[in-house]
């Protein structure tokens, strides 16, 4: 193994991903994904489990030969090295932590592997463990520890390589609740410390935006849309986007008219939408859906008249109420489709609003997001309400 | 049991019946076994029924100065290499092959198969054929040669069987972890996977050995000219009667617990100290 071309620390950290495919027999895992991730940057993959984020993750750590395409950790291009020579490392999702090996082994491995001299090994092994909180229990074996103190084992046992990019794959999911919150935020600030790239694949949407620089959202293979956490958040581009994200309710119209910035369509149940033009080439008949976050939502219950007559409202039927704590969340069946509202805690117990109650939904111009394909609707989506 | 019967009510009868039951499948286990370690101090009447009298160890000395008995440690200078052997090859061969069928690869169902199917085939008719064929090669049979092979084919399967559930059930990511840490692929085997999979090779040895040491079919007609200790002892139950018989099975029932016990121990030893109690 050539063990000189491991990089310094002043090589850069970006990856950039050219037309990465991979195909396992018939099926494409991932589909001639183009992707930069810049250097020094918290990348969160996120996507349902499927959707080839852990693929990617693993092509460029090395663990997986892509079918084509290229991957560059800096300015090299990377597809044709072994894991170490990548300047990657890794942290399993089980952390794979080697069960003979205590603690300080463990860590010490790496050095081991390049014939580090045993007093240098446990002195740096020692250091590894003491910026993770763990040299008391360096002689312990990794059956003895708590799922916290295993993951911090396995980021030691990452960290010792000096690498430039750490790739984490679902690091988080085998923690409970508590430890879980705990874990992330150590993960930011070590991100932060170190100044490296973390690449962190996870199917949760908070942990996605509570970490992330940069958030990578993915569907079947593909990626669906790249960017900062609020901007995804905030302006999802695809109903699949503002769907997997959350706390959006994404509604469909016909073009009825457009002209001098503003753009009117026909909803269901004759309800009428008034937006601000969106930058894609629309024409007038045609379908086009849009999302609105959920606490942009008023809700009325003096409903009037029986159609909804002003723009940008829904009339529906109250289906249930959820606490949530800081505000509840009020399901209303609109006849084509449940709509979400998220009303703020001291409101709704200023207005109660109750199962079976008839309620009017609206939200200003300003606060339609126009998504870049049609909706072809929830119905067989399973994330449509798992966040948020 | 810590938990009183009574406040649960009295056992059901089925209780009496299975735990009867269990009793005399236990006694049938292990009575003979114990008859005969018993009668093998028998004393200088000879006698091979109990009563036991006047208790002496002269059937063991008996055993190890051969006058009237056959040639025991002769025999048992064969055999105890010969499972050593079988044990190492077992291992050796298990775990190349669970390595192989961690993949899968065209013809593996069928390698899968045929390696397991040689546990159907009839010991004394696999004998037979293995005599038959180092005869039309032209090449004398012996313990080292032709019983070593008849052996394996008989503890191979067990070995495989054991070795594909082990390797089968170790997380890939260990080898990734050791790759991405530097390890080369002979690095990550010998660091890494042999470590783990340890206790399950120490298993497969103990089935090489201990099925190698007391086979009596598939050593038939394959060990050549010189008995491993089974046949010897085939041997003796037709022209020995005496309690050196029973001197004999007594010895070679301790080597065999003896080697169950190391492989046992180290094994708990391993994951013990895995585990951390040390």
């Amino acid at each position: 193994m050539n063990r000189q071309v491991r990089p310094g620390s002043q090589e850069t950290g970006e990856i950039r991903l050219v037309n990465l495919t991979k195909t396992f027999g018939a099926t494409t895992a991932v589909d001639k994904i183009n992707l930069t991730i810049p250097h020094g940057s918290y990348c969160c993959l996120l996507g349902p489990s499927g959707c080839g984020k852990t693929t990617i993750l693993r092509m460029i750590a090395g663990h997986e030969t892509p079918t084509s395409g290229e991957i560059y950790i800096g300015k090299e291009m990377v597809v044709d090295r072994p894991p170490v020579a990548r300047g990657t490392a890794m942290m399993f999702q089980s952390y794979a932590l080697f069960p003979h090996l205590t603690v300080l082994d463990n860590v010490a491995f790496y050095l081991k592997m390049r014939n580090v001299g045993k007093a240098e090994r446990r002195q740096r092994a020692e250091e590894m463990l003491h910026r993770v909180q763990l040299q008391a229990l360096k002689d312990r074996t990794p059956a003895q520890l708590s799922g916290g103190q295993q993951q911090r084992v396995a980021l030691a046992r990452s960290l010792i390589t000096n690498p430039r990019v750490l790739l984490l794959d679902e690091p988080l999911s085998a923690l409970d609740e508590f430890l879980r919150l705990r874990m992330r935020g150590e993960l930011k600030s070590l991100q932060k410390e170190l100044g490296i790239t973390f690449v962190h694949v996870t199917h949760t949407q908070p942990e996605a935006i509570a970490l992330a620089d940069m958030v990578v959202v993915m569907d079947t293979g593909r990626i669906d849309q790249a960017g900062s956490a609020n901007f995804i958040f905030n302006r999802p581009k695809t109903p699949y986007v503002a769907r997997f994200m959350g706390a959006q309710n994404v509604l469909t119209g016909t073009i009825v008219h457009m002209g001098e910035g503003q753009l009117w369509l026909r909803g269901a149940n004759g309800a009428q939408f008034e937006a601000a033009t969106s930058e894609a080439p629309l024409t007038e008949g045609s379908p086009l859906s849009f999302a609105v976050r959920r606490d942009r939502i008023k809700l009325r219950t003096n409903v009037g008249g029986k159609a909804a007559t002003a723009p940008n409202e829904v009339r529906g039927v109250v289906e249930a109420t959820e606490y949530q704590g800081s505000y509840v969340k009020v399901f209303i069946d609109l006849g084509s489709g449940v709509f979400v509202a998220h009303v703020p805690d001291g409101d709704f117990s200023a207005a109660p609003i109750e199962k079976g109650d008839p309620v009017v939904a609206s939200w200003n111009p300003a606060d339609i997001n126009i998504l870049t394909s049609v909706d072809k609707g929830a119905a067989e989506d399973p994330y449509s309400d798992t966040t948020n | 049991m810590a938990a009183s019967p009574s406040s649960y009510g009295p056992r059901p009868w089925t209780f009496y019946a299975l735990a009867t039951l269990f009793a005399l499948f236990v006694i049938f286990l292990y009575g003979p076994m114990i008859a005969v370690l018993i009668l093998s101090f028998q004393g200088p009447s000879a006698a091979l029924v109990f009563p036991l009298r006047d208790p002496s160890l002269m059937w063991f000395d008996e055993l190890f100065n051969p006058r009237r008995v056959g040639d025991v440690i002769g025999a048992f200078e064969r055999s105890f290499p010969l499972a050593l052997i079988v044990a190492a090859l077992t291992v050796v061969i298990s775990v190349s092959a669970g390595f192989a069928f961690r993949r899968r690869f065209i013809g593996d169902t069928v390698i899968f198969y045929t390696a397991i199917a040689s546990l159907i085939v009839p010991g004394l008719v696999l004998s037979i054929g293995v005599l038959v064929t180092f005869r039309y090669l032209g090449m004398p049979a012996a313990w080292y040669s032709s019983a070593l092979g008849a052996h394996l084919s008989w503890t191979l399967p067990f070995g495989l069987l054991i070795m594909f559930a082990v390797l089968g059930r170790l997380d890939p990511s260990y080898e990734e972890a050791a790759y991405d840490l530097g390890a080369s692929r002979w690095q990550a085997v010998w660091s890494v996977v042999i470590p783990i999979v340890l206790p399950g090779m120490i298993a497969v040895a103990l089935f090489g050995f201990t099925l190698s040491y007391d086979e009596f079919p598939r050593s038939w007609l394959t060990v050549g000219s010189k008995n491993t200790l089974p046949l010897e002892i085939w041997t003796m139950t037709t022209n020995v009667t005496s309690p050196a018989l029973y001197a004999l099975g007594a010895m070679t029932t301790f080597v065999s617990f003896a080697a169950i016990a190391i492989a046992l121990t180290s094994i708990v030893a391993i994951q013990r100290r895995r585990s951390g109690l040390k």
